[in-house]
Order: structure tokens, then sequence, then C-alpha cells
């Protein structure tokens, strides 16, 4: 999609509000320093006035614990959350709408950060390039805290003859570790990529809605404090799952990771409805469904699909607390609650939640494929059909975690079928990743070595899912650490790599520099050693059946814990080795040309740095986005050299 | 007078047989490769079969019915994955080892033939990808109802306690410890399962505190424990010896603790130990 045309242009004049005072106003004085001091501040003040409130001693009915703590603690984590986001300045551009301030174009320019250098990226900026650089940022921080409390976890299994932590912080080291590990993959793909990225593929300045952009990010950055704070007031110690009632026998802990969801599940619808907007009404002119890119699909299901789930578990937990600290009994059994419905409506999250994790990352890689195959994808319609597919059937499957509840028998059969079936459209994208590796020529460089592992994990972790997708072989592996490799080869396997590739392929577009090849590559092979050495040997321990989330064991599975520790350690020294690709590369390596891969989307044909806005003149599409190896589009007589096995080798 | 054949554009109708198009195909080396590739991988996948069942067996499994259909399922699924498994795997492992790649650090100026799509290709992997889904829900419907029948099949829904002919056990779940009551006795508690080898046997599941997973793992019987409901499970358990029971929710923090034993005895054994712990048949 190389040519671009100039758009027809209006040259009428538009009435513009009076410019009062320097653009941005007040919002020149914001920045991440104040988002702090606010945050900080507020939530001191609610907890001081609310344990001034709260009469001491009053203990609640349920677990006769006394109270004053969790209402002190919620106190100060909404302050927290209220004021960072007025210190960020958040509210300051409702509250000038109120006052009936309109801004004018200097201020939107000054929001979009237009001459603020590298003070922009700490600051309530609605530019979605900055936006996609904060959101990595905040990835690699949560993935890095998620990745040290494996690393605990795998020292506590890997130590079989002595217990290295007290049940209690285990308990809560896993449940962090399983909540912050999920928060980061589904911003991995779908948080850089899909901001940076989305908007300069469909030939657009910026988002819909370039104010909830800045909006989710901080209302991201918001929620990881509250997420680490319960690790130091006894953590989460019921597994990321928070199953009642055992949630509410937890410590108040449990409070920053029902805030973290809470404030989250906004975060993710705003920036859900807002990719959804921009994909929708935004991309270019003669950007039909079928010349759109692989990706935006990509992204586009995972919004439909984060924007239907992510209620679902925000009730749950909203639900939950209330039953926390008002004593309600939603959940509670002994009060007429039931522990079934909790899980239902968690689930209703949980398994859509997975595929928002996997769409993003396997349409990443079908964008990755064509340009380093030199060779177009393999039957783009069928992708399309696969992503479909996966969106229609995945939210009728989340009771296949509850065919061991004894919540309803009958519904197992039913809900066998549809899990089963997903694996159809998940087929579809196999077939269209072996399509395009086939008979090609590769350019093999890193992004493209992400695929290959991708697709091998996927394959197993595929695989073991038909396992205990049927209810049968379910009744051993459910519980056990084979479902904890299952779900790793799947969310690690492909979430992870897919993360990994994609950053890499993009990394020239985002910063301006090449990944380092070797050591990138380096940090690639032995994180996928590592990954199969401890998840490939967590299916045996879970085939001899040793249940998850347990900190002590029989003797009789010391041999897989040990390798799986050995290899989790691995992983741990080439995660590290990849990061120090990317620091490194950041800092210190070669600039690059606008298009170094040679591809022919969109998104490659803007300059490196991209400028504010994207495009001077907004592109017109005039053909798919992957017609590698036609050499004439308009050509339609085009025969490639082999018209026995190639249907159609047209353009359009 | 002679006239020369005219000539016919290519159309389905004189287009070579698809067996011959087919030959024709397996003749090119890489498609030959690739299939080649394809049945050694496989090959070499298979053992999965047996060491996957190996890992399962390692405590004495199977103990039961419901165990070995179990392992048989674990089994099927093994051996209708691979051929995928092993075709995807030939592929890839083709493409970096078979065709042509270049690491150049500037991009390649040749591309490849550009495939778009290939009906027969997809067509053929729809159809060979659904049928092999569709036979794993058919098979696991099966033998799910298998299952369902192995459970409780042998228990009428009227059998009183009390009734002779199966073992109906109360199993309690709570912080961390699971007790077994026999309310065909007179008030026999214990802490491990003690079952009769042959006997259906009939659990009645629940929970004290919060949710907890009845796991017995070489019988292949698992059901939650919820606070507030009981559920039901049943098994027959076939074979002498002693097995693990684990807790298989996360239930606090000793969740690891909590497991305890099942000891599957004959008959006059079982009956010789309700006496001694005290408890009298009331039937």
């Amino acid at each position: 999609m190389s040519s671009v045309a100039p758009a027809h242009v209006h040259s009428a004049e538009v009435p513009q509000p009076a410019q009062h005072g320097k653009p941005g106003g007040i919002m020149r004085r914001l920045n991440f320093g104040t988002g702090l001091i606010g945050g900080i501040g507020l939530a001191i003040i609610a907890g001081v006035v609310t344990s001034q409130f709260v009469p001491s001693g009053y203990a609640s009915p349920v677990t006769f614990a006394p109270m004053e703590g969790e209402y002190v603690y919620l106190a100060v984590l909404l302050g927290w959350v209220i004021g960072f986001m007025a210190g960020m300045g958040a509210f300051v551009g409702p509250i000038r709408w109120m006052l009936g301030r309109e801004s004018t174009h200097l201020d939107a320019e000054y929001m979009a950060g237009k001459d603020l250098g590298r003070s922009r990226y700490w600051k309530y900026t609605t530019d979605h390039k900055v936006v996609g650089i904060q959101y990595l940022i905040v990835t690699f921080i949560v993935f890095g805290f998620g990745g040290l409390l494996a690393m605990l976890i795998r020292t506590e299994l890997g130590a079989t003859w002595t217990e290295v932590f007290s049940p209690a912080f285990y308990n809560s080291i896993i449940g962090t570790h399983g909540i912050a590990m999920i928060i980061a993959m589904i911003i991995a793909v779908s948080g850089p990529l899909g901001n940076f990225i989305v908007p300069m593929m469909i030939g657009a300045r910026d988002m819909a809605y370039p104010r909830l952009n800045a909006l989710s990010i901080w209302l991201l950055v918001a929620a990881v404090p509250c997420l680490i704070s319960s690790l130091f007031l006894g953590g989460i110690q019921d597994g990321w799952s928070a199953y009642q009632p055992l949630a509410s026998q937890a410590p108040i802990g449990m409070l920053g990771y029902q805030m973290t969801i809470i404030v989250f599940a906004i975060s993710t619808g705003i920036a859900s409805v807002n990719l959804m907007t921009t994909i929708l009404t935004m991309r270019a002119k003669g950007m039909s469904w079928s010349r759109t890119p692989i990706f935006v699909y990509g992204i586009f299901a995972a919004s439909l699909m984060g924007l239907y789930a992510f209620p679902f578990y925000q009730y749950s937990q909203i639900l939950s607390l209330s039953d926390r600290v008002f004593n309600t009994s939603f959940f509670n059994p002994l009060e007429g609650g039931s522990v079934w419905l909790y899980e239902n409506l968690f689930w209703l999250l949980g398994h859509p939640e997975v595929y928002v994790i996997i769409i993003p990352t396997a349409a990443v890689l079908m964008e990755i494929l064509p340009v380093f195959m030199r060779k177009p994808l393999f039957s783009f319609n069928f992708a399309v059909a696969g992503i479909v597919g996966v969106v229609a059937l995945s939210g009728l499957v989340w009771a296949h975690h509850m065919y061991m509840t004894g919540w309803a028998p009958a519904v197992n059969y039913p809900f066998m079928l549809s899990t089963e079936m997903i694996s159809i459209p998940v087929g579809f994208l196999v077939l269209v990743v072996i399509g395009t590796l086939w008979r090609g020529t590769s350019w093999s460089r890193l992004p493209l070595m992400a695929v290959y592992a991708v697709v091998f994990n996927k394959m197993i972790g595929g695989v073991t899912g038909i396992y205990l997708s049927d209810v049968p072989a379910d009744q051993y592996f459910h519980g056990s650490m084979f479902v904890v490799a299952h779900f790793h080869y799947m969310l690690m396997g492909a979430g992870f790599f897919g993360a990994m590739g994609g950053i890499a392929f993009y990394f020239p577009k985002m910063t301006g520099k090449i990944l380092d090849e070797r050591y990138g590559s380096i940090g690639l092979w032995t994180v996928f050693v590592g990954f199969q050495l401890t998840f490939g040997s967590m299916f045996v321990a879970g085939l001899q059946g040793q249940p998850r989330r347990v900190l002590q064991f029989d003797e009789q599975f010391d041999i897989s814990n040990w390798i799986s520790t050995i290899g989790a350690y691995t992983i741990g020294v080439g995660t590290l080795i990849f990061l120090g690709a990317i620091i490194f590369s950041w800092r210190d390596g070669p600039m690059v040309s606008g298009n170094p891969w040679a591809s022919k989307s969109l998104e490659w044909q803007t300059p490196t740095p991209v400028p504010l806005e994207n495009f001077a003149v907004l592109p017109v599409v005039t053909e798919r986005p992957y017609n590698y190896g036609v050499p004439d589009p308009y050509d339609e007589e085009l025969r490639a050299h082999d018209g026995d096995e190639l249907e159609s080798a047209g353009a359009r | 007078m002679t006239q020369a054949p005219q000539e016919q554009p290519e159309s389905p109708t004189n287009r070579p047989p698809s067996m011959h198009r087919f030959k024709n195909w397996m003749r090119r080396p890489y498609a030959r490769h690739v299939m080649i590739w394809t049945v050694v991988i496989g090959f070499l996948l298979l053992p999965l079969c047996w060491l996957l069942l190996a890992a399962m067996n390692q405590t004495g499994a199977p103990a039961s019915e419901i165990m070995q259909d179990i392992e048989t399922t674990v089994f099927v699924f093994t051996l209708v994955s691979i051929p995928i498994t092993a075709f995807v795997f030939a592929v890839l492992l083709y493409s970096l080892i078979g065709w042509k790649r270049i690491s150049s650090d500037e991009p390649p100026m040749q591309e490849n033939p550009a495939i778009f799509t290939n009906r027969i290709g997809v067509v053929l992997w729809t159809v060979v990808t659904s049928a092999l889904a569709m036979f794993l829900v058919v098979w696991g419907m099966i033998e799910l109802a298998q299952i369902t029948a192995n459970s409780y099949g042998t228990i009428s829904a009227n059998e009183q306690p009390g009734g002779n002919q199966s073992v109906i056990v109360n199993v309690t779940g709570q912080q961390w410890v699971w007790t077994f009551a026999y309310p065909q006795t007179d008030g026999l508690v214990s802490d491990i399962l003690y079952l009769p080898v042959d006997k259906p046997v009939y659990f009645n599941v629940t929970s004290k505190d919060v949710i907890h997973n009845f796991w017995a793992v070489e019988l292949g019987v698992k059901i939650d424990a919820n606070p507030g409901a009981v559920t039901t499970a049943g098994v027959t358990p076939n074979k002498l010896g002693t097995f693990n029971i684990r807790c298989a929710e996360l239930c606090g923090m000793h969740h690891a603790y909590m497991e305890t034993e099942v000891r599957v005895v004959t008959q006059e054994q079982f009956d010789s130990w309700v006496r001694e712990m005290g408890g009298r048949r009331t039937s």
C-alpha cells in the first residue's frame, strides 16, 4: 500500500475559539510528579479521616475480624486513584468543558505533546504514539514484577527439602504473580502496538478519542500500585481467581486486588471503545475490509471480547468487595449467597480473556510473516474467518472451567462441544501461518524466529487444551499442574513470545532504532529452551498427579520440579538478555530508515521518528496490504509461474 | 479434409483427474520431503501415547473402571493429535531447513511467487481438522456418559442409606482435613478412607468452610466440595492397595497438606475394620 494520494482538502474557514493565556493552561503544570503528590496526599487525607470516623473495635459478624483496617485501606486506595488522576490532569478537560471554556487548536496541540521533548512521556499526553510507549513501559514494569514473583515460586518448589516461604506468603505470591501476569499479557500487544501502530496502519492521524486514550493508560498506571501494595498487607492468598468464600477469609490485601480489577476494567473498557471506534470510523479512504491488515482485525476482536468480558469481572469484584466491607452476602453460602455465582461471573471473564491475549499476538505474527517471507498472507479470508470464529465462540465456553464443580453436570456436554469446536477456527489460524511459510524463501530475522517459537508452543498448548476441554480427561487433569503447564504454553508460549516478536518487529518504528539481532536472538532462544524445560516437566508433574498451587509435595514429584526450576531460572536469564538488548538498542543503537523491513503496509510508509499526526497528507489505499511477489497489481492476466497450484494471484 | 483441433482454454472438464494431479504434486521434492518428515516426526511422537499413561500410572493407577476410561481417552486423544501436530512441525522444520533462507541485514530484493490461497489445501485442512475435532467431541461424550453410568448407574435413585448393595460415604472437607463418615454404620467417622474392593461407592461431598476439591487420584474421582451444597460422585474400586487423596482446589494456607489415603481392602477386611472402629453395620 505504497500509493499515497492527496485527499480532498477543505478550505472553508472555521471560526476558532479565542486563546486565553498560554496553550495548555493548567496542564502545563501537571505531570507524573503532581500526580504522585496528589495521589499520596489524598490517600493520606482519606486514610486519616476514615480512621477518625470508623469506631475502633467494630468487628465483622462473619469473620469476627476488626473492620477498621478495611475501611482505612479502601479509603486510601480510592484516595490514591482519584488523587493521582486529578494530579495528572484527568479532570481538567471535563471541568473546563463544564465551565464553557472550549479548548483551542493550540491547547490540543499542547495536549498532544507538541515540542515537549521527553517530558511528554510523563504527562497526560493524548498523542497515540506517546500512549503506546507509555503502555510499553508499564508492560515491562508489570511483567518484571510478575516475573520476579515467578522466580520466587520456582525457588520454593525447587527447594523440595524445605519451606523457603511461609505458606501464607507463598499463597500470596502465586496469586499476585497470576494477576500481574494476566494484566501484563493483556496489555502486552494490545497496549503498545494497538495504540502506537493501529492508527498508522489504518491511515489515521490519531485515535478517535485521544483524551480517553490518555485516560486509559493513566488509570492503568493508577491500578499498578494498588496491586503492589496488597502484597504488603497480606497479599492475595487465594490465587488470581479469588474464589469465594476463600477470598473473604484473606487478609485486607485482598482489597488491593479488588480495587486493581475495578480500575483496570474501567481502563480496558475505555481503551476497547476507543480502539473499536477508531478502527470502524477512521480507516483511510479506500481501505475496505479486504484491504484492512489482519492485525487491525486482531485488535478489533480483542477489544470486542474485552468489552464483553471485563464487566463480568468488575461486577464480581465489586460484589466481593461489598461482601467484604459492607457484610452483604452475595457469595456467602452461610447467608444464602452462592459460590457458584462467583465462579460463573469470574469465568465469564476468564475464558474470553485468554483470547483477548492470544488473538492480538496471533494477528501480529500474521503481520510479521508476509514481510519476512516476502509472500502474501496465505488465505486472508480464512484468517479473518478464524478470528471471527474465535470471537463468536469465546463467550460460550466459560463453564469448561467448572466441569468438576458439580454446579450442573448436565451442561458439561454442550460446553464440551463448544470448547472443542473452538479448535477449528484456531486451526484456521495455524493453516494461515503454515500456508504462508509454504515454499517461501525466508528472510530469517528475529521477528520471524518468534513466529516459529510461537507456532511450536501453540501446537503443544492447543493439543493439551483439547485434553482439558474433554470432561473425562479433565476429571484427572483439573486442578493439577497439567493445567498450569497448558495455560503457560498458551499465554506465555503464544502471548509472551508473540509480544517479543511484535515488539522486535515494530521496534524500528517506535524508537527509530533496530533491535540488536544477536542479543535479541540469544535472549529469545534462551527463553525458549528454558520455557520447554519449565513447562514440559510441569506436564509430567501434572500427569503424575501433582495439584497446582501447593508448596510441598510427595517425593515422586521432586525430579520434574527440579527441572522446572532450572528452566524457570533460564527463562529469567533469557528475559534479562532480551530486556538488555531492548534497552541498549534503544539507547545506543544506530538510527534506521522509516521502513527497514521493506514492508508494504501503511504504517511503514511514515517517516521515522513519526511526526505528530503521522501523515502530512492522508493516504488513499488502492491495494491489499500483502501484495508481495505481485509485479503489477493491475495486470488481470497475471499468472504466477506455477498455475497448477496457484489459484489466484490477482491483486485487489 | 482435416481441421486443426481447436485450442481450448483450461477448464475443469479437461483438467487431469485429481489422482493424477496429486501424483504430479507428490513428485515435487518439497512435497515428498514434507510428507516423509511428517511420518518420521509422527513416529517419533508416537511413544508419547504410552509415556503419558506411564506417568499417570506411577502410583498404581488405574484402580477403577473410571480411571481406565480416563486413560483410554488420554491415549486416543494423543493418537488423534499426532498427525496434525507432526504435519505442522514438519512444515516448520522444513521451512527452517529445507526451503532457502536469507540472513542478510538488508531486505531481500527477490520476492516469492504470490500464493494467495489454495482451494484444495484450505478445504482439506478444514475437513480434516473439523472431522478430528468432531470425532473427539463424540468420543468425549460417549466416554462421559459411560463414566456417569459407572459413577451413578449402579446406585438406584431411591436406595436408602442402609441398602447393602453399595457403600455410601459422606465426605466433608474443612481447612485442612478430609473427614469420611459412613452413614450405613453406627456413626463411624474416619480420616482415612477405607473402601471394599469391587463394590460401588457413592460419595456425598460437601465442605464446612471454603471450596475444596475431593480428588482420589488413582481412582479417577474428582469433585468440588462446596460450602452450602452437596455434590455427588461414585466409583467402583477394582484394585487392592493404598492410593492418594488430595485437595485439588486452593483452600488456604495448608492446601498442600490437605491429603490423605484411600485404602481399598477386601470385603472381609473392610467389615473387620468397621467392627474395630466401633462402628456397627446397621444393615
